[in-house]
């Protein structure tokens, strides 16, 4: 048993004590960051990238991976008890989970929540690990127009398939893919976009860029939007008796969560989507296949437990793409991605078959922090109810402090907390202007790995562009990115047509 | 509020069609552009840029033609944050980690309306002891505790 062999080394691995240690900090952080409004797994992930340059690759990705899926654990807490989700997947929470509060049922649904993340979390894994190793077999066949293609249908599926303007989403990834040039070109060693800058002769610190649009452009919108008083009244208190769920509540979720396990699943898998639209197509099929649809949004059981298991289940699979073709669904996956490139360890098909201490240790590892989750947050969420009384006015000048230092200790460089100031203050133009910055950071770290590719392939076919029509593989992502492209342009079409006066963007994401 | 046009879509998509433009003639004239076979340093930005540009167009055009909502700009957390982050870049290797974090915790701490000032010193001086025992000390990041060097 091929399998049994490789779980036994990755648990080995996971469970050398400093990957245990790391493991529980971020598994610990993500909760953290999960539970307070106004910082998210984004900025945390890049605040702590620097800390991760001193410690041995598959430590860093146990630590950030970590904090990923403990931030979707957390993510549901504020929005029971607050009506304010904690991370975006978080926000289908609020529309059963703060009615069941407000009925004196928050302890209930905070405990479902967490045993939902945590089957959704479980079977994501065993997903995870039977379908990586094959897809890693099939991706060893891709040349490289087809992951030029693959690449390139990611990008657009990431762009199209956001809650904004499609339109948009399309141009933040090619300004994302415009920003990846700046630094010397591998190929022909010309500075490109540098202006004499030494400092940006590597390109834009992914640290700097990462921390500025989501760390910095964050705290300048949150600042007066997140009242403090709240918190602090509103809070019940939880005790264990109240978490305590009833015969009913175990049978109306049953189902529920393995419906919202394969949605999520799916979701996760696909590049370009994720948990946030993960849990709401979880919510909505629920809507739709209840006997009472009525109970909806007046404190369900299941209209908390399905999204919470797509959500989680998402988390897990995301890592498949990204872990086996080198692909990243999300921007967080992005970053997991620059991380590893950062640390030296060349994601893709290779990765399973070369580096099986890496892949192994990180999924056995997922399991180990699923684990210490359910510890976190059933027995200790009383802590986690607390936090959530620290005012924002304390929390920001913290977060802009570790920023400021952790962007300096990359390159020892004050150069790099100019350019988190730039990005920052891009960043929240963007806000401003309804622009998600998500897709810009996959753009960004996916643009260098593009061109080279897209030169490789076009080297190889002697400058025959149809070499990407030609080849089987590569020809089926490009038709799935026209048909998406089309959808968009019909969308856009009719919009024009009907030119309503309602603003492009109905819902912004966060 | 509502405004006759959608005046920021418009100055959203005026930005990039200008900034995709200058991306692209900046590629063109100063990178080779090199062949379909072989291509230089230059091609794919030029490709990029363009492609901006024509988006950028897209997001312009139609904004002219429909009515938009006027977006909050949060001046005073923005100009707090902008000029704490600089306050921390100046000050910190002339006078070191101490003196900016005070300044920073200082400066970023007018974003909000209601400033307790007791409470943003009792802040500086945990921030910075927990500064300089994590960062300086513990990790052995190069930035000194004190420093009077110009």
């Amino acid at each position: 048993m091929e399998l049994l062999a490789n779980l036994a080394l990755g648990f080995e691995t996971a469970f050398s004590p400093t990957n245990l240690l790391y493991c529980f900090i971020g598994v610990f952080l993500g909760t953290f960051v999960g539970v307070l409004p106004g910082i998210g797994s984004l900025a945390t992930i890049s605040m702590l990238l620097p800390l991760t340059f001193h410690v041995p690759p598959t430590t860093a990705l146990v630590m950030l991976a970590g904090i990923y899926y403990g931030a979707s654990y957390g993510g549901s807490t504020a929005a029971i008890l607050l009506n304010l989700p904690g991370t975006p997947s978080a926000a289908v929470a609020c529309l059963d989970g703060y009615p069941m509060a407000k009925k004196g049922r928050a302890g209930v649904a905070l405990f479902m929540t967490t045993i939902a993340s945590f089957v959704g979390g479980s079977l994501g894994i065993i997903i995870l690990t039977l379908f990586s190793p094959k897809l890693a077999e099939v991706g060893l066949m891709f040349g490289p127009a087809d992951y030029f293609a693959m690449m390139l249908l990611g990008l657009i599926a990431a762009a199209t398939l956001t809650s904004g303007s499609p339109v948009k989403g399309i141009v933040m990834v090619l300004v994302g893919l415009c920003l990846g040039m700046v630094g010397t070109d591998v190929q022909t060693g010309q500075q490109r976009f540098t202006f004499g800058i030494p400092e940006l002769s590597d390109g834009f610190s992914l640290v700097a860029l990462a921390m500025g649009l989501f760390g910095v452009a964050e705290v300048i919108g949150s600042i007066n939007r997140i009242k403090d008083k709240r918190s602090a009244e509103d809070a019940p208190k939880i005790t264990f008796r109240s978490m305590v769920p009833s015969g009913e509540d175990w049978r109306r979720s049953a189902l529920p969560m393995a419906r919202g396990t394969g949605i999520g699943a799916f979701f996760g898998a696909l590049p370009g989507t994720g948990g946030t639209i993960a849990s709401f197509m979880a919510y909505a099929v629920e809507k739709k296949v209840a006997r009472e649809p009525s109970r909806f949004g007046k404190g369900a059981v299941e209209g908390v437990t399905a999204p919470e298991s797509a959500n989680n289940a998402a988390a897990q699979t995301a890592f498949i793409p990204t872990l086996t073709l080198g692909i990243p669904g999300d921007a967080v996956m992005a970053l997991m991605l620059g991380a590893m490139i950062i640390a030296g360890v060349q994601p893709g098909p290779r990765l399973v078959a070369e580096h099986p201490e890496i892949f192994w240790g990180l999924v056995a590892s997922f399991w180990i922090g699923n684990v210490l989750l359910l510890v976190l947050n059933i027995p200790l969420i009383g802590i986690w109810v607390k936090m959530l009384q620290i005012p924002y006015r304390i929390l920001y000048p913290a977060i802009l402090l570790f920023i400021c230092i952790g962007v300096f200790s990359v390159n020892n460089n004050v150069f790099d907390i100019y350019l988190v100031l730039f990005f920052g203050m891009l960043g929240y133009l963007l806000m401003l202007l309804k622009f998600e910055p998500a897709p810009l950071l996959l753009g960004f770290i996916l643009g260098p790995l593009m061109e080279e590719h897209l030169r490789r392939a076009m080297l190889l076919s002697r400058g025959d562009p149809t070499v990407f029509m030609e080849r089987p593989i590569s020809a089926s992502f490009l038709a799935v990115a026209a048909i998406l492209l089309l959808w968009v342009a019909f969308g856009l079409v009719r919009g024009m047509v009907r030119r309503a006066p309602a603003p492009s963007t109905p819902v912004a994401g966060a | 509020m509502t405004t006759s046009r959608d005046y920021m879509d418009m100055l959203g998509g005026a930005v990039l069609t200008v900034f995709g433009l200058w991306f692209m003639l900046h590629a063109f004239g100063e990178y080779n552009i090199g062949e379909l076979r072989r291509m230089g340093p230059g091609f794919f930005p030029a490709v990029l840029g363009g492609l901006v540009a024509g988006f950028g167009a897209l997001i312009f055009l139609p904004a002219l033609f429909r009515a938009g909502t006027r977006v909050q700009f949060d001046t005073r957390p923005f100009l707090a944050i902008v000029a704490g982050i600089l306050a921390f870049a100046f000050v910190v290797e002339p006078f070191g980690l101490v003196a900016a974090t005070a300044v920073l915790v200082g400066i970023t701490a007018m974003g909000r309306v209601a400033i307790r000032p007791v409470e943003i010193a009792i802040m500086a001086v945990c921030l910075a002891a927990i500064a300089v025992l994590v960062f300086s000390w513990g990790l052995g990041i190069p930035l000194h505790p004190f420093r009077w060097n110009f």
